[in-house]
């Protein structure tokens, strides 16, 4: 293939057209690796990771976040790099990204890199890039701030290994929920290419960890795990299915984190959806909500949905839709109900949960105490008592509740409306509940 | 008993002194109170004592802080202790009273039904906060020498936060954090223990010089913070939720430099 490299493209030049095009990526955690410096290099990383700004969309920007190229040799529908699109093209050097990194590093604007690619004559070569310049960043900057490197599926394994011991997280994007899928949208992609770095990634972190038990100073593999990345809405595919296929990720692949791609259609393709009404936003907000319930609050997938009801409701979260449809469960005394139960109550999330259990043993709540502990009041009041007894007399009946919530939610207080605007982790903190409305 | 005011120091020596002329007073804690700066407005029919910031007292409260009550909760102190709120000298003293003389210890925070505690715990959150985002959103900007300079003005005093973590991640840099509103500096020289400087006598922000390549670097900064983001998602309101704009004055991708 012939690359159109324009040899004097400036670094300005390139950053534009390799930022922009790396910004499909939802993922720009900086978290779940915690490491301080050494004293040779800058950088250390924190356990919860730190967002540094905050883009015109909204989400959190963390990561110098860029393909080391655009160039590709395959042609997947859903992107702007594909092969068959005429679009100016360019790479960096390592050097280049080495230095973009460390300057921005230095004066706070990021967290670290988070380094993806097209394809450049074939993964191998592509991989061997990628591992190249995540290598000087290490050894001859002596960067220890946080790292992210995609793998490329079909690259040879050993490169995935080194590459390993270079990052904190790795990720390969699965790209479509089903197999199917996967083939019409990227003809030249295949589900086992995909599954097969990420089990060798999960397997080399299973290792590190015995080995890290062994020898305190063997070096760490991956240490913020993995994640991969589905795109939503360009497909029929139902919500069931890609929560189902996001529940195995995380079982059979201890998966860091799953993330979710409101579908763009940024190619114009006349056989995708349009969505005039822009990405389907409020889905992909649905499905992190209903992924956080998976995670934190001890949920299922199939308590959420099933074949019969495969799809979220949109009027109401995934938490309180469950808790409507099993009012037998409710009302629970905050007095005495254990952890897990507390979870389940709408208005109720993880902090206010543990703060009720530490605070009860010195002496039984009331509402009033709720409201100081952080319990969404509005939104609980029809699931709990305090001593035995109801914040105020209520209908106990699903149609009149689910119509109290969503009225809250037209009045922007019960979820609130900006956040159904995003998807991503707003702010890293991993439990941060009220962000992402699932309380 | 009659309502006894100890007027005190803004700083964490100040109030663990008051807290220890408190307990030396031994009359019991329910009528007395630590206000710190000026006694603003007097009362009447109270009294009011003056105490002066003492390393000994300090020392001794922050001892015996640590020892019943845990590093966890002196943390918590220590974060009240930072806020901008006035009432924070009464609120931290009537929690350690909690939790050294009502016996509640290493739980203390938990007490959330203490009205003391609540607000301790209050304002302790808010000074955790806003270090949080300055951990998130200090720029730094590279001066002639190739010192790193940072302008911040938080509400809290964030400082003594702050740069532990940045003194351990730019180890090998020389830098400086600003915080106009206190007029104090962080320093920290490469490879060394930072410090606080709170005599600002002297020193003109204006005359400070950036290097030569500060500019590109904020020229391409800016304009990746452009480009990242999705057309199709603009939610400004989002944004600023999310960042609030006092702190989007000090950050050069929201034009403070310009
Ligand atoms: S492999 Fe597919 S998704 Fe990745 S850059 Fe190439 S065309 Fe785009």
């Amino acid at each position: 293939m012939e690359a159109r490299i324009l040899p004097q493209m400036s670094v300005m030049d390139k950053l534009k057209i390799l930022a922009d095009a790396a910004k499909y990526d939802v993922s720009c955690s900086s978290s779940g690796s915690s490491r301080r410096n050494d004293g040779t290099g800058i950088g250390n990383t924190v356990a919860a990771g730190l967002c540094h700004s905050f883009g015109a969309d909204g989400r959190c920007i963390s990561l110098l976040k860029i393909l080391f190229t655009n160039e590709c040799i395959y042609d997947c529908r859903y992107c702007i790099n594909r092969k068959s699109n005429d679009v100016p093209r360019a790479s960096f050097t390592p050097d280049e990204v080495c230095e973009l990194t460390m300057e921005f590093y230095r004066r706070n604007y990021i967290e670290g890199l988070f380094l993806s690619s097209g394809i450049l004559y074939n993964p191998d070569y592509t991989m061997e890039l990628l591992c190249e310049t995540v290598h000087k960043l290490r050894t001859v900057h002596r960067f220890q701030g946080y790292i992210h490197v995609k793998a490329i599926p079909g690259a040879d394994p050993r490169l995935i290994q080194q590459t390993g011991y270079l990052a904190d997280r790795m990720s390969v994007n699965l790209e479509m929920a089903t197999a199917d899928g996967l083939r019409e949208m990227a003809p030249n992609k295949h589900r086992k290419n995909i599954l097969r770095p990420m089990r060798q990634i999960q397997n080399g972190i299973t290792e590190n960890k015995n080995e890290l038990t062994l020898y305190r100073h063997a070096p760490h593999f991956c240490e913020a795990g993995q994640s991969t990345q589905m795109v939503v809405g360009a497909l029929p595919e139902s919500d069931f299915q890609i929560m189902s296929v996001a529940e195995n990720l995380y079982d059979k692949f201890a998966l860091k984190r799953v993330y979710y791609s409101a579908f763009v259609n940024v190619n114009e393709d006349r056989e995708l959806p349009a969505l005039s009404g822009g990405p389907p936003l409020l889905r992909e907000h649905r499905l992190y909500q209903a992924d956080w319930l998976l995670r934190f609050y001890d949920f299922k997938v199939d308590e959420l949905l099933t074949v019969d009801r495969p799809n979220f409701n949109m009027a109401i979260d995934p938490k309180a839709d469950w808790a409507v449809r099993h009012l037998e469960v409710f009302p629970v005394e905050i007095n005495r109900a254990d952890y897990r139960l507390l979870l389940r109550v709408p208005g109720i999330g993880v902090k206010s949960a543990r703060r009720i259990v530490a605070a009860r043993r010195f002496g039984s709540l009331t509402f009033e105490d709720l409201k100081k502990i952080g319990v969404v009041l509005k939104r609980a009041l029809y699931f709990i008592t305090c001593g035995g007894r109801m914040m105020y007399p209520t209908k106990i009946e699903e149609e009149y509740i689910v119509r109290s919530l969503t009225y809250q939610n037209q009045m922007g207080k019960g979820e609130r409306l900006p956040f159904l605007m995003d998807g991503t982790t707003y702010r890293q903190i991993s439990l941060f509940d009220e962000e992402m409305g699932v309380v | 008993m009659e309502e006894k005011y100890i007027i005190c120091e803004d700083s964490l020596e100040g109030i663990f002194t008051a807290i220890y002329d408190a307990y030396a007073l031994r009359e019991g804690h329910g009528h007395i109170h630590i206000q710190v700066g000026e006694e603003d407005n007097y009362r009447l029919f109270a009294a009011y004592v003056h105490s002066q910031p003492d390393a000994v007292k300090t020392d001794k409260v922050l001892r015996t802080v640590k020892d019943r009550l845990g590093e966890e909760v002196y943390g918590s102190l220590c974060r009240a202790a930072a806020s901008y709120d006035r009432e924070k000298g009464d609120a931290v003293y009537h929690t350690v009273v909690d939790g050294i003389t009502a016996g509640s210890g290493r739980r203390t925070m938990e007490n959330l039904r203490n009205p003391y505690v609540r607000k301790t715990f209050e304002l302790a959150r808010r000074t955790a906060n806003e270090v949080h985002h300055e951990l998130e959103f200090i720029r730094f900007q590279e001066l002639e020498q190739g010192v790193l300079y940072s302008k911040i003005g938080p509400e809290n005093n964030v400082m003594p936060f702050v740069m532990p973590h940045f003194s351990d991640r730019l180890s090998i840099e020389n830098f400086m954090i600003h915080d106009e509103k206190r007029g104090i500096f962080g320093v920290h020289p490469a490879k060394e223990e930072w410090y606080l400087v709170s005599d600002a006598e002297g020193f003109n922000p204006q005359e400070l010089r950036w290097s030569r390549k500060e500019r590109q670097y904020q020229e391409l900064f800016i304009f990746f913070h452009k480009i990242i983001a999705i057309k199709e998602r603009y939610n400004s309101r989002l944004q600023q939720q999310m960042l609030p704009l006092r702190f989007q004055d000090y950050m050069v991708e929201f034009g403070s430099n310009e």
